[in-house]
């Protein structure tokens, strides 16, 4: 996996969190950011965003860090 | 079954739209027309050939050729039938002796000044002159022919499709009216007076004329004076074939005229209920490609990129190709191959890309060149209204009051339409542009928009924003269709939003560097209108926000109640022939045939019926995922038909790298185009003149394609994708492209009610067509949304992160010319290069003297991700700080500057925005040197090619 592919993807949420309103409603970008990814995005994309989003140069949006704490905290419980 | 050749019956003068009848007798024959129906054209609907020279039912009756007189009962005089309407009660006789005897005087007049060569003439058996001569029973000049007359006048043939032989002509004015009414251009006019009247390309030749060779004076003309030059080559054509055309997404309906399989011409479909009549310089005569030299059809193998090609059979490629594909999915499993289609190719032949995919392939990994146009019209539509494609016919815009055309430019890239509106226009209505650009309906002969909104690139959202807001807080909207037809809650919401301040005109001008107080005129007029539509294009979808900008004209389309209903909507001008289609057709890796999301497992389980396999409910991968993923090494088999990724994608270097990566890249094309030249396995391509099939233009109009000629590699392209099918144990078996449009009918509502059967009878079908609408449906959304209620989105704009700085201070824009299509893989290897034979650099005087850039010049093009060299032309059709090219030739590489950013929803790239800084150069770029390179290489290679034993 290389750098570049995480950059791209992590850009590529926070474009879509910010396009779902991330600074008017954070939880509800974050909902429909989910939703989005659940969506269009492939399985294997998503996994990546989530397990490697970390080690991006790019910072996750707050909506697309919530929508993954979300998603583990799911995964967790 | 083949036609004859015939020319279509004409009718003498156009129809008439009228509630009231009106009934009269024509030469003893009772006959009841609409009112205002000429007697020609009565007359013509009955069987009754009143003879005609000026007259053709393709422009409004002229009345001067004095031919096509009849006698009235209880009237004066003998007056001409083409601009006589019928009256209640009226006897009519088309033939008596003196209209004999006016008639035969006549035509004395005009065959005196005629060249007497009609068995040497290019249009003998086929001229409406010598028919009339006939039917008027001519059988001698009493004038002889040695007077004065323009026997010796000089031909024209600058123009490379027809040829102009003054000789021939007798002023009738139908081929300048049809330049002036059909096509809306006003090229051609009549010079002189009496005997010297003379048709004139406005004193100059064709070709150097604002003629724009759209061929509708060929199509109007009554004799031979002008005449396509591959009807002076090969002579008449022997019989007919109805098909549609290959090239934008108007989707016209062609008459191919054939001798044997060779095509002589291709003549505008009266009937077609696209163009009706109507065609463009491509459509009309650019249809010589099909045959080009270049063409490839032999099957090809090689194991690198670096070797000769070898040509084998049929079987050996797809063999070769299906146990590449297989080893790859052993060795790095089931996800990392895919596949694109093409919008160029039939819905029949999208659909089996799809469907081998996902049955044969095992993954969701297909996508289509949709992605980089119209991708986020899908998705926007989809969420605002519910359907994923526009809302009327062509048509309608007769009854538009008011247009706007946003980010299309309809003059260049769908030619036939902008017909279509430049008369609504004409008539007197207003029109409104949105482009960074002076497109040609912003100022053009007759036509002028009322508002000019050159938007900023990158600034679409802020501007639509800013329209709505006015529209909004000065009450203009329509309230009533509002709380009818879309959601309460969601509209309240985008009020709230829209209404803020932040989104005027004047709190949004930096961004969209629009004049506040036209803005909101624009508005205004937009919201004040009967009707109200717009029309969109790539200028819209091609943004980093390009979805929100499609929500936003929806937005716009439901405040002002400008839906489901004639003359109104919300209009995507797509931009290849099969956009739709291909969309329609399940081509996009999320969903099914018919918007269908897989994550539905009744519509999976249908399909799982149907094709006897398991789907896979995930999404797989888009166009770009897939190059991503190839330069990672995780995707390594590509599947690419009719589709040269290589010259059309963004970031040429990220693709060239991702297509170099590739284990098995498996083309699919009629020539070696760019990406082919990546390849390892060649199958050769059929043209659309070479196969069966269906193609769905911008209206949801389903038309049919027919074969008129054999393909020449042996196979249609939905008999290679089977056989390739076949060879990776994916059973197809179709016998027919009917068969699989009846699988499509059968699994998809929209389309349960189409068929073969039903498109021969009805001659095209827009979709939906099932039981509820047995016939299609011209307008969509009539009582209520696909969705129900009609969404409003909150449309807030996001800037583009591609922004002009110190070191890249202007912004790019690409866009398309009339001659030229797309790549330019069809239109190069015509003659349509006579007016575009290489893209240029437009940019201001302003930008180029700073720069000390004159005409002409070589100027480097540079962006964030690569360079490009192309000479300039210095022009006011772009503003200061935005530069502008097209994309047609692949030396020019304009997708070397542009980025990988995308839309967000949808990653449809951004081409309408890259910053670039242009200077002044001596020689094209370093990449243009290596392309140039890699293409004699390949070109060697291509030589080289070996018959394998």
């Amino acid at each position: 996996m290389s750098g570049q592919q995480i950059e791209h993807l992590v850009s590529m949420a926070n474009q879509i969190a910010l396009n779902f309103g991330e600074k008017r409603n954070l939880t509800e970008a974050a909902r429909k950011t989910g939703e989005h990814l659940e969506k269009f995005w492939t399985r294997a994309m998503r996994e990546k965003l989530s397990i490697e989003a970390a080690d991006s140069e790019v910072p996750l949006s707050p909506a697309v860090n919530l929508m993954l704490e979300q998603q583990r905290g799911q995964i967790g419980s | 079954m083949l036609q004859y050749y015939e020319p279509e019956k004409d009718y003498g003068t156009p129809p008439v739209q009228s509630s009231e009848m009106v009934s009269a007798n024509i030469d003893g024959v009772f006959i009841e027309v609409p009112a205002g129906t000429s007697i020609m054209r009565a007359a013509a609907l009955v069987g009754i050939k009143v003879p005609k020279l000026c007259a053709t039912d393709s422009i409004d009756a002229f009345g001067s050729c004095r031919i096509c007189l009849v006698e009235i009962e209880g009237r004066r005089g003998y007056p001409a039938s083409c601009t006589t309407p019928v009256e209640e009660g009226m006897q009519v006789q088309t033939q008596t002796p003196k209209l004999a005897k006016i008639r035969n005087g006549v035509m004395e007049l005009y065959i005196s000044d005629h060249p007497l060569d009609c068995l040497t003439c290019p249009t003998n058996g086929d001229c409406e002159l010598q028919d009339t001569a006939g039917e008027v029973g001519l059988r001698e000049v009493r004038y002889g022919f040695e007077g004065e007359n323009h026997l010796a006048a000089e031909k024209d043939e600058s123009n490379p499709y027809f040829t102009f032989d003054p000789s021939k002509c007798i002023v009738c004015s139908r081929c300048v009216r049809a330049c002036e009414e059909t096509q809306g251009t006003f090229a051609l006019t009549i010079e002189g007076r009496g005997f010297d009247s003379k048709v004139s390309a406005g004193g100059v030749d064709f070709l150097n004329s604002e003629c724009v060779s759209c061929g509708a004076c060929v199509d109007a003309c009554p004799t031979a004076t002008l005449t396509e030059n591959s009807i002076i080559e090969h002579g008449k054509p022997e019989h007919t074939v109805l098909t549609t055309c290959a090239y934008c997404g108007v989707g016209c309906g062609f008459r191919a005229e054939l001798k044997g399989e060779q095509v002589v011409r291709m003549t505008p479909w009266k009937e077609g209920k696209a163009n009706e009549g109507h065609a463009c310089v491509k459509g009309r005569f650019a249809f010589g490609y099909a045959t080009h030299p270049d063409r490839i059809t032999s099957p090809m193998i090689r194991d690198s990129i670096d070797e000769p090609w070898r040509k084998v059979s049929w079987d050996q490629a797809v063999n070769f190709a299906a146990q590449r594909f297989r080893k790859i999915q052993q060795e790095y499993g089931r996800n990392s191959i895919g596949a694109i289609s093409s919008s160029r190719c039939t819905n029949e032949e999208v659909y089996l890309i799809q469907k081998l995919v996902r049955a044969g392939f095992g993954n969701n990994n297909v996508d289509t060149c949709a992605r980089v146009c119209h991708s986020p019209t899908g998705f926007g539509l989809k969420t605002t209204l519910g359907e994923s494609a526009g809302t009327q016919t062509f048509a309608s815009v007769a009854k538009t009051d008011v247009a706007i055309v946003m980010g299309a430019n309809p003059t260049e890239a769908h030619p036939v339409f902008a017909s279509r509106l430049k008369r609504r226009l004409r008539e007197g209505a207003k029109l409104i542009v949105i482009d960074p650009r002076k497109i040609e309906l912003v100022s053009s002969p007759h036509i002028r928009a009322d508002y000019h909104l050159p938007v900023n690139p990158g600034a679409n959202v802020a501007l639509l924003n800013a329209l709505a807001h006015v529209i909004v807080t000065e009450n203009l909207h329509d309230a009533e269709f509002i709380d009818q037809r879309c959601e309460s809650e969601a509209f309240s919401e985008w009020q709230a939003f829209i209404a803020d301040d932040s989104q005027s005109p004047e709190s949004l001008e930096q961004a969209t560097g629009v004049d506040p107080q036209a803005l909101r005129e624009a508005a205004r007029l937009y919201a004040s209108a009967p009707n109200g539509a717009i029309y969109y294009g790539l200028g819209v979808t091609e943004h980093s926000q390009g979805s929100t900008a499609v929500m936003g004209i929806a937005n716009l389309a439901m405040l002002t109640g400008n839906l489901g209903r004639e003359g109104v909507g919300v209009n995507p001008m797509r931009g290849q022939n099969n956009v739709q289609g291909s969309c329609d057709m399940g081509s996009f890796p999320h969903e099914l045939p018919g918007y269908r999301h897989l994550s539905d497992a009744a519509t999976r389980a249908l399909f799982e019926a149907e094709w006897q396999v398991d789907l896979d409910p995930e999404p797989g991968m888009r166009i770009p995922n897939m190059f991503d993923a190839a330069v990672d090494g995780q995707f390594r088999g590509l599947y690419c038909q009719g589709e040269d990724v290589a010259q059309s994608d963004p970031n040429t270097h990220h693709i060239e790298a991702a297509l170099g990566a590739l284990d098995c890249l498996v083309v699919q094309d009629i020539f070696l185009n760019e990406t082919a030249k990546f390849a390892h396995v060649f199958l050769p391509g059929a043209s659309f003149l070479e196969k069966d099939g269906t193609f769905i233009n911008a209206e949801r109009r389903i038309s049919s394609v027919r074969k008129v000629m054999s393909p020449l590699s042996g196979k249609a392209d939905w008999e290679a994708t089977m056989a390739f099918a076949n060879a990776l144990g994916c059973d197809m078996n179709y016998q027919h492209p009917s068969e699989i449009m009846d699988e499509i009918a059968k699994l998809t509502p929209t389309f349960h009610g189409v068929s073969y059967s039903l498109l021969d009878e009805l001659g095209s079908i827009q979709w939906p067509c099932n039981e509820l609408a047995p016939e299609g449906t011209p307008t969509m959304h009539v009582d209520e949304f696909v969705r129900g209620k009609g969404y409003f989105a909150v449309t807030e704009f996001v800037p583009t992160e591609e922004r002009a700085n110190k070191r890249f201070p202007l912004l790019l824009t690409t866009g398309r010319i009339l001659s030229q299509y797309n790549v330019g893989a069809q239109t190069r290897r015509t003659e349509n290069s006579t007016w575009h034979e290489e893209d240029l650099l437009e940019i201001h005087s302003h930008d180029a003297q700073e720069r000390g850039i004159n005409e002409g010049d070589w100027v480097g093009i540079q962006s964030r991700v690569g360079t490009t060299v192309l000479h300039a032309h210095i022009s006011d059709r772009v503003k200061p700080g935005v530069i502008y090219t097209t994309f047609h030739h692949p030396v020019s590489g304009a997708n070397v500057v542009t980025t990988d950013n995308s839309d967000w929803a949808t990653n449809c790239p951004e081409y309408k925005v890259t910053a670039v800084q242009v200077s002044k150069v001596n020689e094209p770029s370093a990449w243009q040197a290596r392309q140039q390179k890699f293409d004699r290489r390949q070109h060697q290679l291509l030589k080289q090619a070996t018959e394998d034993a």
